[in-house]
């Protein structure tokens, strides 16, 4: 991976699993323009609209928000708000 | 990028060998001239001698990755020699060849070793694989393809219809994609390898046939399949994992293709010229009228601008693998759109020569028909601008302005690529992008005659001002769904890429022995044509007209910044 990818500004202040949550569902909120309370945790993210390209715009926030990198098939294979949330969390506490 | 084996480039033929197979494309006696490339487009028949004559020169071998015994090494090269091929007949270079290259590239990406083998000993000894995305009711939309793969014991049987492939009746393989989940998403897919040399042929109808009005020799088909049996591991790379696979494979494919429509444009252009230099009016040569000098000069820079970002594409896959996948899109989408823009002025000049097919110039109308084929062919412009778009605001906050300098390796004509690791590639830039910081290039105003030096600084303004439009983008603005506004903005970008192309090949290339490559008038030339598409008023100055007037009657060889 070459070095000049995106520089992040994220702080390092430890997230609780609930702040991860709750920054996920208000971003997917906004991608679909809906409010947070329209977003169920346990929902598929493509079948509530989430294509493909909003999938890839949220890995970048993912990265930035958190300074973490992550794959581009995150939210392939961590479908919901709820599988997004145990696997940032997981790599905010064990930074590769 | 993982080091790999030295190019085995020892006994390995040149694009100027290819060139001496073909022989002379005006010799009605050629086999493989342009009158036979004619009338097997009349007969809507891939030209035989053609295919029997690439076959002997070991075109396939250029498909095949060079540790698995072929000679494919480095993208450029690839294009290159599709781009030789092409010049004689785009035809041939889709139908015989580079459908080979497009399912290959899925396989070498992520075939398991046995796989591999497989497809490169079928492509060795000749044979023809197959690349079967394509179902007519869901066009380039992958994630909807309905044919199926499903476990059925120790096997898998496949279920339902491909259209509109190249080659499919006649291949000895096909790369497919497949359903292997339910729903919509992006893990539902699967490539499947399907070797028809092992049988079942009763499970599958091969015979359908699309008539298409450009191309019109390639044996493009359909494939119905029912209950077909493959092997339980006939899945290349991990079930579910279709999609990667295609961003990074489909990388090389998009780098390569517009070179293919940069050799038929040559032969256009060509054509052209010979007109205008031939045909007498008003008591003068066509080439002496200015509108028509003017037009032909202006289709000769555009295709100089196509070639600079399809050849910095092609070397950014080895040099930036990480950043490429937006710039592949660019090319894809640009280069084509120039290309066919420009035979379109092209034809206006030959006028109703333009249409007859027969007589001196009945070429062209072949070439004009086979060149937007290409363009829909594997990634149309709005796959391209839609891959582009989403990509744009990181790449506005993270590197536009302020990334460094991308190395020289990226526009030196003769530093050595080595070979493609596609797992190299990356699926997205995270941002970075250094090419469009060539526009920065310090020192680049002194070295430049003033008419370019004009032209670098509006790029860098333009860059500016897309970085403002870009930050402001919502995400609603970048989806599929994104109006017009939107994809304004990938169009320009792509521009600027090109423009980028341009200045950093000339500039990284003051060492070269070839006056023209070194002269800056094929660079002021090059970005005028891309400066007025942007909106801009940018006149050619006489002297700069004149010798590229020059370049383009002076000889016979091949239009190409790369002169091999």
């Amino acid at each position: 991976m070459s070095t000049d990818q995106a520089t992040t500004t994220a702080t390092t202040t430890v997230r609780t699993p609930e702040e991860v949550r709750e920054w996920l569902t208000e971003r997917v909120a906004y991608f679909l323009d809906v409010t947070p309370q329209d977003i169920a945790s346990d929902a598929l993210l493509v079948e509530i609209g989430l294509d493909s390209v909003y999938a890839l715009t949220l890995c970048g926030d993912v990265e930035e928000q958190f300074g973490i990198v992550v794959e581009a098939t995150l939210a392939w294979d961590h479908p919901t708000v709820d599988a997004l949330t145990t696997h940032i969390h997981a790599q905010i506490a064990d930074p590769r | 990028m993982t080091p790999t084996a030295p190019a085995p480039t020892t006994g390995r033929p040149s694009t100027a060998d290819l060139e001496v197979v073909l022989g002379d494309p005006h010799d009605p006696a050629n086999p493989l001239g342009l009158h036979a490339v004619l009338a097997a487009d009349e007969r809507a028949e891939l030209l035989p001698e053609g295919e029997r004559a690439l076959g002997d020169w070991g075109l396939n071998a250029e498909f095949v990755p060079a540790r698995l015994g072929g000679r494919l090494t480095d993208i450029e090269r690839l294009m290159h020699v599709m781009r030789a091929v092409s010049r004689r007949d785009p035809t041939l270079a889709l139908g015989y060849g580079f459908t080979n290259y497009i399912s290959g590239s899925a396989m070498w990406t992520s075939g398991s070793p046995a796989q591999q083998r497989r497809m490169a000993d079928i492509l060795l000894a000749g044979g023809r694989t197959a690349a079967a995305y394509n179902e007519l009711p869901h066009g380039n939309d992958f994630t909807r393809t309905d044919l199926t793969a499903t476990p059925d014991g120790g096997r898998l049987l496949l279920d339902g219809h491909k259209q509109v492939v190249n080659n499919i009746g006649r291949a000895d393989a096909v790369v497919l994609l497949a359903r292997t989940g339910e729903g919509p998403g992006n893990r539902s897919h699967s490539h499947v390898f399907v070797d028809f040399t092992e049988g079942h042929a009763g499970r599958v109808r091969r015979d359908e046939r699309f008539p298409t009005a450009g191309l019109r020799g390639c044996l493009i088909g359909g494939a119905e399949f029912t209950a077909f049996p493959v092997p339980a591991d006939a899945h290349i790379g991990p079930v579910g994992g279709a999609m990667e696979t295609v961003l990074r494979a489909f990388q090389t494919t998009r780098a390569v293709a517009p070179g293919m429509m940069a050799g038929a444009f040559d032969t256009i252009l060509r054509t052209v010229t010979r007109f205008t230099l031939e045909r007498r009016l008003y008591g003068r040569r066509v080439a002496d009228l200015p509108h028509a000098r003017a037009t032909l000069v202006a289709a000769y820079a555009d295709l100089l601008a196509a070639d600079a970002l399809t050849t910095v594409s092609c070397r950014a896959l080895h040099v930036l693998p990480d950043q490429t996948s937006v710039l592949t899109a660019a090319n894809k989408y640009l280069a084509p759109k120039l290309l066919h823009r420009a035979s379109r002025d092209l034809g206006a000049i030959l006028s109703a020569n333009s249409f007859l097919r027969d007589g001196s110039y009945a070429i062209f109308q072949k070439f004009a028909r086979d060149l937007p084929a290409i363009t829909f062919a594997h990634a149309n412009a709005s796959v391209c601008l839609a891959t582009m778009l989403p990509q744009l605001p990181r790449m506005a906050a993270a590197s536009w302005g302020i990334a460094e300098q991308p190395s020289a390796g990226l526009f030196r004509l003769d530093a050595p690529l080595g070979e493609i690791d596609y797992q190299a590639l990356e699926l997205t830039a995270r941002g970075a992008d250094r090419l469009t910081a060539t526009l920065g290039h310090p020192g680049v105003a002194e070295l430049l005659p003033d008419a370019a030096a004009r032209l670098v600084a509006l790029f860098r303004a333009d860059l500016a001002d897309l970085r403002e439009r870009c930050l402001a983008l919502r995400p609603t603005d970048t989806s599929v769904m994104a109006g017009r506004a939107g994809y304004v903005l990938a169009d320009r970008y792509a521009h600027l890429a090109a423009a980028s192309a341009c200045l950093g090949i000339w500039v990284h290339n003051q060492h070269a022995a070839d006056p023209f490559l070194t002269s800056p008038h094929w660079l002021t030339a090059a970005l005028a044509r891309l400066a007025t598409r942007l909106g801009h008023a940018a006149v050619l100055p006489p002297e700069t007209e004149a010798v590229l007037f020059d370049s383009l009657t002076g000889s016979d060889t091949p239009l190409s910044l790369t002169r091999t």
